[in-house]
């Protein structure tokens, strides 16, 4: 774990003591730490049900059995695993700013995994630009750590930012978490993908992740502007007006996936890479309620 | 539509080098921004170092082509034919007397006078020519040029008021001066009326006519009028007099100060044109006293006046006769004149005398100093040839000052030496057949009586002792005079005798040295206040004072005349050919390209 430079051990002992919060119950493939939509065995009584053949025996309740002369199961909440779905932008605009863009995603990604794996939850990740990239099968467990984070590392970053194209891996999930980690500044619009994690029944999160040199310009003077992510050029000449109206266009285009997110029940934090990944989980996060 | 600077069309050549600057193309540092779209379509070339580009829209582009456009039309200086026609040659007199500083009119009369009169200069076609004559004490031609606008301008604004009265008869002389015999010359007085009386007899007219613009509005004027310090056996007093000139009644508070502060305030209430005199006091040991009404009217010039309250210095004066109770009893008139006499064996020189008056005795050598030489004897270089029964005595000049207040009406003279033929001076005083009283100036002030005043009925006439009066003090002025100078009014100054130095302090502090060796006339006397008159005598400062005052009642009277009289024209041989002016309207173009180099200035901050 000390080898790996994403997160640094300090940090990553104080991210065992988070977990993510799911407001609702939900259905994973192998037994975990959260509650499952499943009845299953634990301490936690959930419901009666009329008892079917092929029900587990074992489960129905002899007392109601005494009162009622019927059969009926005691059911359980079923802690099952949550599954996680980390989508990570790594398009040519990510590839900016300092701290980069990129790298701020890819240990905010690498974070958010660990807490998740750290609860026996189990992640899948994906990368995209231009089109998605799947990060390899699932990941599950603590052990699987240092994997999936060499494995973030080892994507590269560039291309332009193609959110339709999300929504295809997004309607594969299963129900459960994802977590759409984004500077959302690309050319396509992302509703689509918002939309899809809603009809994916995904819980989740739209995590805006900004340079601070983008949020406040501070440069003036004639350019010649080179769009990070398709190459494109504009000669410009930046006066307080032009600073002034980019300002506008960024805050309109941020409050307009704030928007879009919160119609589609999702969570929305914007986050700056000059904040530190550990006051981004710690504070930002828990804030919306991502993060307990 | 006519140019008057069509040089100034040179000027264009700033048009296409505005339009080849945006031609040219500025080297931009290339800047990645991870979002193009979200950056405005904003461009501006501000600088060009790499040559060559496509011309694009610019609104700053638009609006510097008009700056440009603009600011070449207002300097080629389009004119439109005025309405009104100018003549070939105009001339402007313009008042700058003493009452022109009155702001009855804002900012001032003279300031009022000089923006109708610049109006009058923007009319001008470049042919035409113009002279500009200040109307003053001593009026003056400031300049007189041919179409050139802005020399005009700028002569007009250097005219400044004065605090004489306007001699406007000097001026329509000096104006007629330069009108070429047959020009078309037209002259235009900007005044508020308040000049000397016309005194020149303009027999054959003016060649050109005068056409009078008034200026001014009012005449409410609380002013003082005169001040004057007398001394009595008792006490010293000042006599201050205080007028109304205007219609309203007026209470004016009086401060009267010595220069070692205020001795006294006076409140008083003036009904319209009244005056009131106040007597008040002068303390021992002021120098000057002086009063000041607040009246807050619109001429302050006639709100304070200033005296000299020290003692005059006296004379000593040397009377040489053999008798002569005439003379004596009127030189003892002079109250600053000590006078010893003596008979003429006692006679040992003049001395320390400042004067000396010698009766029917001549000495072997003349003073070098004032003196008056009365029937010198037979043998004397100043006596005349042998005596002449006199006819009737006259003035030689009926205006000399010094035969001011003189009558020589039933003055007999028995007879006189027979002066035709002396160099002394000039004829003050004459006869049919001689001259009777000669004067001169140089090297001093000095008098030649002719006749043995007991062979004249003179002496027992009021006009002996005031003719005697006026020659002691045009021969020796009192170091303090009775009364102030008016602006502008020459003041003699008699050095001391063996003074190594003499200069005169004006009230601005400015230092005016006079010449040695004679009496000088100081003529520099245009502000009002004290002047100090230095001499240095045997290493000593010597100081005396005078008092210049503005005590006009003319120039008081601030009321601008409606109807000014003035001399007829008679155009002989002038051929008024059709002459039309111009109406300038550069600075309507001038400011409507400040307007627009504002909207640059907009647009270039709007990001445009």
């Amino acid at each position: 774990m000390t080898s790996n430079p994403l997160l640094e051990p300090a940090l990553i002992r104080r991210l065992e003591s988070i977990a993510l919060l799911v407001r609702r119950a939900v259905k994973g493939q192998m037994g975990g730490e959260r509650r499952s939509i499943s009845r299953g065995r634990s301490p936690e009584f959930a419901d009666f049900r009329n008892y079917s053949p092929g029900d587990d025996f074992r489960l129905i309740d002899w007392n109601a059995y005494a009162r009622l002369d019927r059969f009926m199961l005691r059911l359980f909440v079923a802690e099952e695993e949550l599954p996680l779905s980390l989508f990570v932008d790594l398009s040519g605009s990510m590839d900016w700013g300092s701290p980069n863009k990129a790298q701020t995603a890819k240990r905010l990604a690498a974070a958010l995994a660990y807490v998740a794996l750290s609860s026996l939850d189990r992640v899948r990740l994906t990368v995209f630009a231009e089109g998605p990239t799947s990060g390899g099968a699932p990941y599950r467990g603590r052990h699987a750590t240092q994997e999936l984070f060499s494995r973030i590392d080892s994507f590269p970053v560039g291309g332009p930012t193609d959110y339709s194209r999300l929504v295809w891996p997004i309607s594969r999930q299963r129900p459960g978490m994802s977590i759409l980690i984004t500077d959302g500044l690309g050319e396509s619009a992302i509703d689509p993908a918002i939309t899809a994690l809603r009809l994916a029944r995904q819980e989740g999160a739209v995590l805006q992740l900004l340079a601070p040199q983008e949020i406040t310009p501070d440069w003036t003077g004639d350019a010649r502007l080179r769009d990070a992510e398709t190459g494109a050029e504009r000669e410009f000449t930046a006066t307080p007006v032009t600073q002034a109206a980019y300002r506008t266009a960024l805050a309109r285009r941020t409050d307009d996936i704030q928007a879009a997110a919160r119609r589609r029940g999702l969570r929305f934090a914007r986050l700056t890479t000059d904040e530190p990944i550990d006051d981004m989980v710690r504070r930002s996060l828990r804030r919306i309620g991502l993060l307990a | 539509m006519r140019f008057l600077a069509p040089a100034a069309a040179a000027l264009a050549v700033t048009l296409p080098v505005i339009l080849a600057l945006y031609f040219l193309r500025i080297r931009r540092p290339t800047r990645v921004v991870p979002a193009l779209h979200l950056w405005p379509d904003a461009i501006r070339d501000r600088q060009a170092n790499v040559p060559w580009q496509r011309l694009r829209f610019s609104w700053l582009l638009l609006l510097q082509l008009l700056v440009a456009a603009f600011l070449v039309a207002a300097a080629v200086q389009p004119a439109l034919p005025a309405s009104a026609s100018v003549a070939a040659h105009t001339i402007v007199l313009l008042d700058a007397s003493a009452s022109m500083q009155a702001r009855d009119v804002q900012p001032s009369r003279l300031d009022e006078a000089r923006r109708q009169a610049g109006a009058l200069v923007d009319q001008l076609g470049p042919q035409d020519r113009m002279t500009l004559i200040a109307v003053e004490a001593t009026p003056r031609i400031v300049t007189s040029t041919v179409g050139d606008h802005a020399a005009m301008h700028r002569a007009l604004d250097g005219v400044t008021a004065t605090n004489g009265e306007a001699d406007l008869s000097a001026a329509l002389v000096l104006a007629a001066g330069a009108v070429r015999p047959g020009e078309d010359a037209r002259a235009y007085l900007f005044s508020d009326g308040i000049a000397m009386p016309l005194r020149a007899s303009f027999t054959t007219g003016l060649p050109f006519t005068v056409e009078y613009r008034r200026i001014g509005v009012s005449g409410e004027n609380v002013a003082l009028t005169s001040l004057v310090v007398r001394t009595s056996a008792q006490s010293r007093a000042a006599y201050v007099r205080v007028q109304n000139f205007g219609r309203q009644p007026r209470t004016v508070t009086l401060d009267w100060r010595s220069d070692a502060g205020l001795i006294d305030v006076r409140p008083l209430t003036l009904a319209g044109g009244q005056a009131q005199d106040v007597v008040l006091p002068v303390p021992d040991g002021a120098t000057t006293v002086t009063a000041h009404i607040d009246t807050k009217d619109f001429f302050s010039l006639d709100d304070s006046a200033i005296a000299i309250a020290r003692v005059p210095r006296a004379f000593r004066v040397l009377l040489v006769t053999p008798g002569n109770v005439f003379l004596e009893q009127a030189l003892r008139l002079r109250p600053d004149f000590q006078l010893d006499v003596i008979a003429p064996t006692a006679y040992r020189g003049a001395g320390a005398y400042a004067l000396t008056v010698f009766d029917r005795y001549s000495p072997g050598a003349l003073p070098d100093a004032p003196f008056v030489m009365v029937d010198p004897p037979a043998g004397s270089p100043l006596a005349g040839g042998a005596p002449i029964g006199i006819g009737r005595v006259r003035a030689s000049d009926a205006g000399d000052p010094l035969l001011n207040n003189v009558s020589l009406q039933d003055v007999h003279v028995a007879r006189s030496e027979d002066l035709t033929s002396s160099s002394f001076g000039r004829a003050l005083v004459t006869s049919v057949q001689t001259p009777l009283v000669l004067v001169r100036d140089q090297p001093f002030r000095q008098a030649l009586f002719g006749f043995d005043i007991h062979e004249s009925d003179f002496p027992l006439r009021i006009g002996f002792p005031i003719l005697v009066q006026n020659l002691s003090e045009w021969m020796l002025p009192p170091t303090v005079p009775a009364s102030s100078f008016h602006p502008g009014e020459p003041v003699t100054v008699v050095p001391e005798a063996g003074a190594t130095s003499v200069a005169v302090v004006r009230p601005d502090g400015s230092r005016r040295p006079l010449p040695l060796g004679s009496i000088a006339t100081f003529g520099d006397t245009d502000q009002v206040g004290v002047y100090t008159v230095e001499q240095t005598v045997a290493g000593r400062l010597d100081r005396s004072w005078f008092a210049v005052n503005l005590f006009s009642d003319a120039t008081s009277q601030l009321s601008p005349i409606d109807n000014l009289t003035l001399p007829p024209a008679q155009l002989v041989g002038v051929a008024v050919a059709p002459h039309q002016g111009f109406l300038q309207i550069w600075p309507l173009i001038a400011i409507l390209a400040l307007v627009l180099v504002l909207a640059e200035w907009l647009a270039f901050h709007r990001g445009l």
